[in-house]
């Protein structure tokens, strides 16, 4: 079965060179010695760093080692230190003395050699003995002591760190580091910090994260399987078999998305053996049927529709990348810049400038005009190694990105790396990048190439496929062959392979900018690229270790994009999130003292729309860039309690249930509500794409689906195009209308998902043209966050109770909020 | 070019921690001296064989040739033009063979005081 490239290739390429230090990672061969006993062959480092005697000497004597061999590299070659007299190995002993006339130099150990009296007499000077371990180092021109650089950049270990270290070896000689602080099965995991003494640091509190979260990951996916699918069989344009069938959700978490890869199976029956084949998910319809693109094309029972069952197929490749990423930023010296390195982990850095001539216009061709703000973040951050640009909801963030973009690559510094954590917004991003005129190179998973993409003229697979050139055709000619037939003889399949490689790797030098979602930076395919300028979007909705995959590429100048207002990633598993997974790089930036450069004209919503968003949230500097007139809703006949102020909160009282599953809300009043009023929008002459519904709870988003379809007054397609969400898979996104269902609505316990601001924040900042609220206003006060919102729809007469067509102020009592404690 | 200043915190080294290291370190000395006069109670032989060519050779390459090419075997400080490196050759066995290696020692260093003090004792005579 063919598993393609991602499978063969090695995970954290920065593994340690085998004679790194063993304490510190310094692995130049001038600085390092090994210890030649056969037991230990451990390699270690002439510098002292935190301690009062160099690794080296720190190790033999710990350790009670007394023999050491030199590098190959180094000066003297490989070389065990002996007396050149009576061969006697123990460096403890051993001294150099030199001849009494000439510059000739030789080992000598004191005892006994050096009392020879008969050495006196030849033409050595014994007076001046001078022994090879000096002042608890070796002597210095023997074994290097390495650069303030180079030790800046090691693991910073501690005499108590060696002492436990050296204890474990004597039991297990392959002990870690990250052994020795490997948390107990049940112990609660190191959370994060904000400073890091050193990238081993880093590795030794993000990686059991990281680990944390796959497990779960892996846990939850792999329990998915679902017996007695109904398949409808097809055949793709590039001939492939594809299964279409409704993958039943839940109220789990679970959400498929194009690219994962499913195994279909059916157990047989009479006149069918039992079949099995794993395919890649291409496509997810309307319907929520799902399209999976099968990797057999062959005994595939097409007959058959009935009776298969389907399982997840999990994927480390996403962690593994992490993983890899955090180990190559601790090992590789080259993997980010100083400067770079010492940011990230918190250390103080002396300010640095990028010395770059300025452009004279800072918009760029094929875009819009760049307001002040655009501008002066597209100046600023040209001029600084690390920066952080806060993007309010509807601020232009994709355009800034893309000038900024396109500035850096007109630098002449090499080709752009350009990332972020979704396939969605790293495709918005291409695809304004490339209207600016520069070369740009979409790089998609091998798994999601059949999923079609807005931006496929731009990935690296169409552009392979559609290279037009005559040296080509040999490939064009293999690719044809392989379609047609499904497979190729193995000759012709190696020469397929080869040919593909070398063009792919021929369109991707030649490109001015590669855009990648983060995990994909770190795809084999640019394993022997190095990017000096890298650009992260949507960076607050990135793990650390995932934003580290694109930045390990060589990294000398960061920007990173994002909102740390708006919702951070989304992490499953509860213990990695306790312990502080969900934190941003950018957040930390933020922490660490790096100012955010906001853009604040907003361009989306109705001002009346930005108004709370902008004072709850962004200290009132959010101005608008659309007029009252702009988002004047002509023609559209909706009852909103004040004309020209587009939104109202819609007071319900009906009470919330535990959904079926028990692991979830709904709130049956406030689904019938929603009901009527998309059928208002609907008869008003919107139409279905514009409006959105927004529910935190996939209860109420599952019951408020079925609701429509079945009691819809209209006809039921309509109701089907409206897409129904959580909040959290809004991000990014807008619709003209949103309506939001709070759903919670109880006496005594608290209001859940609804607590989080930076939820609020993205509910409340998605509608163009305006907004409806549903939610129990006595619930929700309780919050002081809900209450200053209550407060400002009361106060604009917008807090409103009774049937649609004769909606009438609200009169119910706010409870006083509770104090936070920060 | 990747020049960065971080200010850290100049690394101090506990001071106890260093009169235990030391201690630690001299232990291991005496130990070895000890085990030494224990395993070798006999008369230690000479064998100090030293191939005649690097005595003989040695004064030519001492100013002829250097790793430094044209400065020459003594590296020059820049802002002193005071030597601050000499050249010396090491003599390693390597089974039964000998091979010197050349090396750059600091001029300051007692082994290269001394072999200049009996240089210069000797240029007087
Ligand atoms: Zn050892
Ligand atoms: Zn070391
Ligand atoms: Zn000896």
């Amino acid at each position: 079965e063919d598993t393609g490239d991602d499978d063969n290739y090695e995970f954290g390429k920065g593994d340690f060179t085998e004679h790194a230090c063993r304490y510190c990672g310094v692995s130049n061969p001038a600085c390092v010695v090994r210890c030649n006993v056969p037991s230990c062959r451990k390699w270690f480092c002439n510098s002292r760093g935190n301690t009062s005697g160099s690794h080296i000497v720190n190790h033999l004597v710990r350790a009670k080692h007394k023999e050491v061999c030199l590098h190959k590299d180094s000066p003297l070659g490989e070389t065990i230190l002996e007396c050149y007299n009576c061969g006697c190995r123990n460096v403890f002993l051993l001294g150099f003395i030199s001849a009494k006339t000439e510059s000739v130099v030789v080992l000598l150990c004191r005892e006994p050699c050096l009392s020879v009296n008969a050495l006196k007499d030849m033409n050595w000077d014994l007076s001046q003995w001078c022994p090879l371990i000096d002042d608890r180092c070796f002597l210095q021109w023997l074994v290097k002591i390495p650069s303030e650089q180079e030790q800046l950049r090691a693991r910073q270990i501690s005499a108590q760190q060696i002492n436990k270290v050296e204890e474990l070896w004597k039991t297990n000689p392959d002990a870690s580091f990250e052994d020795l602080e490997k948390p107990g099965v049940d112990d609660e995991p190191q959370s994060v910090a904000l400073k890091y003494e050193d990238a081993y640091q880093y590795q030794n509190v993000f990686a059991p994260l990281i680990k944390l979260e796959a497990d779960y990951d892996k846990m939850m996916k792999e329990s998915q399987s679902k017996d007695n699918l109904t398949i409808r069989w097809d055949i793709g344009l590039n001939k492939k078999r594809v299964a279409y069938f409704v993958f039943p959700k839940e109220d789990n978490e679970l959400r498929l998305v194009p690219g994962d890869e499913l195994r279909l199976r059916y157990s047989g029956d009479a006149a069918h053996p039992s079949w099995q084949s794993v395919g890649h998910v291409i496509k997810l319809t309307a319907q929520e049927e799902v399209a999976l693109e099968l990797r057999a094309s062959q005994g595939v029972p097409v007959d058959v529709n009935h009776g298969f069952s389907v399982d997840f197929v999990w994927k480390s490749t996403s962690f593994d990348r992490m993983q890899g990423a955090m180990k190559t930023f601790a090992v590789d010296e080259t993997s980010v810049s100083g400067y770079i390195y010492h940011h990230l982990l918190g250390h103080e850095v002396e300010v640095q400038m990028v010395r770059n001539a300025l452009p004279r216009r800072f918009g760029a061709p094929g875009l819009p005009e760049l307001n002040a703000s655009q501008v002066f973040a597209v100046k600023s951050v040209l001029q600084r190694p690390i920066s952080l640009i806060q993007g309010p909801p509807g601020t232009g963030k994709t355009v800034t990105s893309a000038a900024l973009v396109y500035h850096m690559a007109k630098q002449g510094q090499g080709q752009v790396l350009v990332c972020a954590p979704s396939n969605v917004a790293v495709d918005q991003l291409a695809e304004k990048i490339s209207a600016t005129g520069l070369k740009v190179v979409r790089l998609c998973a091998k798994s999601r190439e059949a999923v079609s993409s807005p931006v496929e003229h731009l990935t690296l697979h169409y552009q392979v496929r559609h290279l037009d050139t005559s040296d080509k055709s040999e490939l064009h000619k293999l690719q044809q062959l392989k379609d047609e037939q499904g497979e190729l003889s193995s000759s012709d399949e190696k020469k397929y392979k080869a040919l593909k490689r070398a063009t792919e790797r021929e369109i991707s030098q030649s490109a001015d900018v590669i855009c990648c979602t983060c995990v994909g930076a770190g795809d084999p395919r640019l394993a022997n690229f190095r990017f000096r300028q890298v650009l992260i979007d949507e960076s607050t909705q990135a793990t650390e270790p995932e934003c580290l995959i694109p930045l390990v590429l060589g990294a000398k100048q960061v920007v990173l994009v994002g909102d740390h207002c708006q919702l951070g990633p989304v992490i499953m598993c509860k213990k990695a999130a306790r312990a502080g997974l969900a934190q941003s790089l950018f957040e930390r930036l933020v922490l660490l003292g790096v100012k955010p450069i906001r853009l604040q004209v907003q361009y989306r919503m109705h001002p009346c729309l930005s108004e709370f968003p902008s004072n709850s949230f962004y200290e009132g500097t959010l101005q608008n860039g659309v007029t009252v007139n702009e988002r004047q809703s002509t023609g559209i006949d909706f009852p909103w309690p004040v004309p020209n102020r587009p939104m109202f909160f819609y007071v319900q009282m009906g009470q919330e249930e535990i959904s079926a599953s028990g692991t979830s809300y709904l709130n049956r009043t406030e689904a019938a509500n929603v009901e009527k009023i998309v059928t208002t929008f609907l008869k008003s002459g919107v139409v279905p794409s514009q409006i959105g519904v927004i529910t935190p709870y996939e209860g109420q988003r599952a019951y408020i689906v079925n609701y429509m379809s079945r009691n819809g007054a209209l006809r039921q397609q309509l109701y089907k195009e409206i897409e129904v969400a959580s909040v959290d898979s809004f991000q990014g996104r807008e619709k003209d209308y949103i309506i939001l269902s709070c759903v919670r609505s109880n006496e005594h316990q608290g209001i859940g998902f609804l607590n989080d601001p930076r939820r609020l924040n993205v509910a409340l900042t998605r509608a163009r043209y305006g907004i409806v609220i549903l939610g129990n206003p006595k619930v929700l006060s309780k919050q002081p966050l809900w209450n200053g919102l209550l407060t400002h729809y009361k106060e604009h007469e917008c807090l409103v109770e009774g049937p649609l067509n004769n909606l009438k102020q609200s009169m119910v009592q706010f409870q006083k909020p509770k104090k936070i404690y920060n | 070019e990747d020049e960065v200043h971080v200010r850290q915190k100049v690394a101090e080294v506990d001071p106890l921690e260093e009169a235990d290291f030391d201690q630690e370190l001299k232990a291991v000395v005496q130990e070895s001296m000890e085990q030494r006069r224990q395993e070798l109670r006999g008369r230690p032989t000479l064998n100090m064989m030293i191939p005649m060519n690097v005595f003989e050779g040695s004064a030519k390459d001492h100013h002829a040739k250097g790793i430094g090419g044209e400065s020459g075997d003594e590296a020059l400080d820049e802002e002193t033009g005071v030597n601050k490196e000499v050249q010396v050759k090491v003599l390693v066995k390597r089974g039964n063979k000998q091979q010197t290696k050349q090396m750059y020692i600091p001029s300051d260093s007692s082994l290269v005081q001394s072999t200049k003090q009996k240089e210069a004792a000797e240029l007087q005579e």
